[in-house]
């Protein structure tokens, strides 16, 4: 048998020529749901070398441009000869988790096990950790603040009307289950956990604690406390020695910001990279001439699934993906069974189609309301709308920060996009329906669940806390409530 | 009149460029400043308000509309003053403080300046104090409150205080509107009116400043 030289993610093996690349890659980096058919196009890589021509299947998913940038579905490419493979961050659950660990040293927090906890907004995420490194166990779920309202402040202001003990109790039981499972999943004690680093925005951390949030309920908006504590995890109630909680840089921009800065390495070295974190809130950074500027923008909860008439959070039976076929609209359901809802990836790819399709219009007005997607699923004229205001609210944040610092879309080197679709977010249609600038769309680089990647790091290096509390205190806020020129590119980058 | 229509229609594509020649047009001609305003620009803006309210246009609709609307406004501004064209009414609006969103609250202001009305924008993290003496020193009878965090709608009840602590409450109407507000919230705190939207909300100040 003939074998060839292939480098993946900078690793050489030595592979049989003949093989699918989505037979030799680490079990999780590409993911194949629709069981390695080419039918969903989603075990995306970038590969160059001596690899067999593009399948019809690929000319299906991919564009033009991602095949000439080396864009290639790892389910239908063979390999020849010599080559390199790099693979991005999937997620094997259907909440996004942190797959490979940018490179750095094993110098771990704790003796036997150690988890990293994400307290987001709309959703919970964890994994659990051994002291050699190897992540043994992930964990994810809705935040049980939910009740308390879909948003950040609607939960503060029940705080301040006496249910922050409620409130707390509620994430921390949340958090608490999340560890159990994961326990059980790795066949340990839950008391063999010896620490928990927890990241979070601002309000999230503040909730946790029970931390009195009069100052996160009106301007000028002024957090009093910061993080970046230790905690004795009884303080939480949870099954563990001991808790550190991320450093917020702001009232606006919290330890998640700041965990997921870590995660991207976008601030290691001179150069200009950005952060686009898409979630509830929408937080962005900008790594310019060695100053770090961020800003957080209220995206609402449009592509995390909720608030839309049929949204959903990415788990069985969302609509994660769609394309168009001769103009014929076809649909992806996670799990493969029959349509129940629409999960952000569904819902930007959606938009797009409609686009091409000329049903939704440049100012987006839908010709049919509602329009149909994934029968019985469809978005609404008002689902547009409320899409708009959130995918406005993202791109302008980057374009506001750019603004700031006095640079323009080519000098971005790259634009590192984190948040709850990670990898299932399709970039070009991102890029499309204007969610993100699209001169920035052939620097993106997708991280996935970057603020729980930091935590992640926090726990396995001990040197990597400093690092990340330096990164909180060097960044700067910009708040773009005051900022002139982010409501003008808020209400033009609406339109599509 | 064919060239009112004209103004009417630009004036929802949001042509403010267009919108102003138009306007300037309608002067030389000898139309009155007072029906150009009502069957040119009034029209236009009341078509596009109707269109929000159904979710048929957008914010970034009603913006470029709005400025269109504003461009020709200017050139009729003192000839409607000559004419002795009196305003619809009289309003002062503003974010209630602690509060700094303003894109419902300029959507308001826009709307109501489309109806014809006298808009005082006090702008964002407004005092109740402001609401108030402004009321009263300018002369309006509608007081607008707009607020986008249940953590700030509270300060609305403070301004309906104010106003009666300042003895105008019988004479200003006031009303309350944003994302958390709700009709019982408005009832609750004793404001005149709540509405949902910024087209019925300009709607609804014609109506109070009309009794």
């Amino acid at each position: 048998m003939e074998y060839a030289a292939v480098q993946v993610n900078g690793k050489s093996l030595e592979v049989p020529v003949g093989s699918l690349l989505s037979g030799i890659l680490p079990r999780g980096s590409a993911e194949t749901p629709c069981g390695g058919h080419g039918s969903c196009g989603k075990c995306r890589v970038t590969a160059h070398g001596m690899l067999s021509g593009p399948s019809p299947e690929e000319l299906v998913h991919l564009t033009p441009r991602e095949l000439a940038a080396g864009v290639r579905l790892a389910c239908c490419t063979r390999i020849k000869g010599a080559c390199t493979v790099t693979v991005g961050n999937a997620g094997q659950s259907n909440i996004q988790m942190d797959e490979d660990m940018p490179g750095f040293e094993m110098n771990p927090d704790f003796t036997r096990y150690g988890a990293a906890v994400d307290v987001g907004t709309t959703t919970l995420a964890a994994c659990l950790y051994r002291a050699d490194g190897l992540r043994v166990a992930q964990a994810g779920g809705p935040n049980p603040q939910q009740k308390w309202g879909a948003d950040v402040i609607s939960r503060v202001g029940s705080a301040l009307k006496g249910e922050g003990r409620a409130l707390a109790l509620s994430v921390r039981e949340g958090i608490g289950e999340l560890l159990h499972r994961m326990a059980y999943e790795a066949e340990i004690e839950p008391g063999w956990i010896d620490r928990v680093v927890i990241t979070g925005n601002t309000a999230m951390l503040y909730l946790l604690t029970e931390t009195d949030p009069e100052c996160l309920a009106h301007a000028p908006f002024t957090a009093e406390r910061l993080f970046g504590e230790e905690l004795s995890a009884a303080i939480l109630g949870l099954p563990c020695a001991t808790v550190y909680l991320s450093r917020c840089v702001s009232a606006f921009v919290g330890g998640d910001m700041t965990t997921a800065l870590l995660y991207s390495g976008m601030c290691n070295g001179t150069g200009t990279r950005m952060l686009a974190d898409i979630g509830t809130n929408g937080e962005t950074a900008l790594w310019h001439g060695g100053r770090l500027l961020c800003c957080s923008t209220a995206a609402g909860p449009a592509f995390e699934g909720a608030g839309l008439s049929m949204g959903m959070s990415g788990k069985t039976g969302a609509v994660d993906h769609v394309h168009l076929k001769d103009d014929s609209i076809f649909f992806h359901v996670l799990g493969d069974g029959a349509p129940i809802g629409i999960c952000g990836s569904g819902v930007v790819d959606a938009l797009a189609c409609l686009l091409k399709l000329d049903k939704l219009d440049e100012s987006g007005f839908l010709e049919n309301d509602p329009a149909m997607i994934a029968p019985p699923v469809s978005l609404t004229q008002k689902d547009i709308r409320m899409v708009q205001l959130a995918k406005s609210a993202v791109s302008a944040g980057i374009r506001t920060l750019m603004h700031r610092e006095g640079i323009i879309c080519r000098e971005v080197e790259e634009l590192a996009v984190a948040g709850g679709f990670g990898s299932y977010l399709n970039v070009q249609n991102a890029g499309r329906i204007g969610l993100l600038p699209m001169e920035l769309i052939p620097k993106v680089r997708v991280l996935g669940n970057a603020a729980l990647g930091g935590a992640s790091m926090i726990l396995l290096n001990r040197d990597m806390r400093v690092r990340s509390e330096s990164l909180a205190a060097q960044a700067e806020t910009v708040d773009l409530s005051v900022d002139d020129h982010f409501m003008e590119a808020y209400t033009e980058g609406m339109l599509f | 009149m064919s060239i009112l229509i004209d103004i009417s229609e630009n004036l929802q594509k949001g042509r403010a460029k267009a919108v102003k020649q138009l306007v300037q047009q309608a002067i030389d001609e000898g139309i009155p400043a007072g029906q150009i305003l009502d069957e040119g620009l009034l029209s236009g803006m009341s078509v596009i308000g109707e269109k929000f309210k159904n979710n048929e246009v957008f914010v970034p609709e009603v913006l470029v509309a709005a400025r269109a609307m504003n461009m020709g406004a200017q050139l009729l501004k003192p000839l409607l003053a000559e004419e002795g064209v009196k305003s619809a009414g009289r309003v002062c609006i503003g974010t209630v403080k602690g509060d700094l969103h303003d894109i419902g609250k300029n959507l308001v202001k826009m709307m109501m300046e489309g109806k014809g009305l006298e808009v005082i924008d006090l702008g964002t993290d407004v005092a109740p104090e402001t609401f108030v003496e402004t009321a009263k020193n300018e002369n309006c009878q509608i007081i607008c409150c707009s607020a986008l965090l249940t953590t700030t709608m509270g300060v609305m009840e403070e301004v309906v205080q104010k106003a009666v602590e300042a003895g105008i409450r019988d004479k200003v109407k006031i009303m309350v509107g944003g994302a958390p507000v709700t009709e019982s919230f408005a009832k609750k705190i004793g404001a005149d009116k709540y509405t949902p939207d910024a087209a019925s909300a300009a709607d609804c100040a014609v109506e109070l400043c009309r009794v």
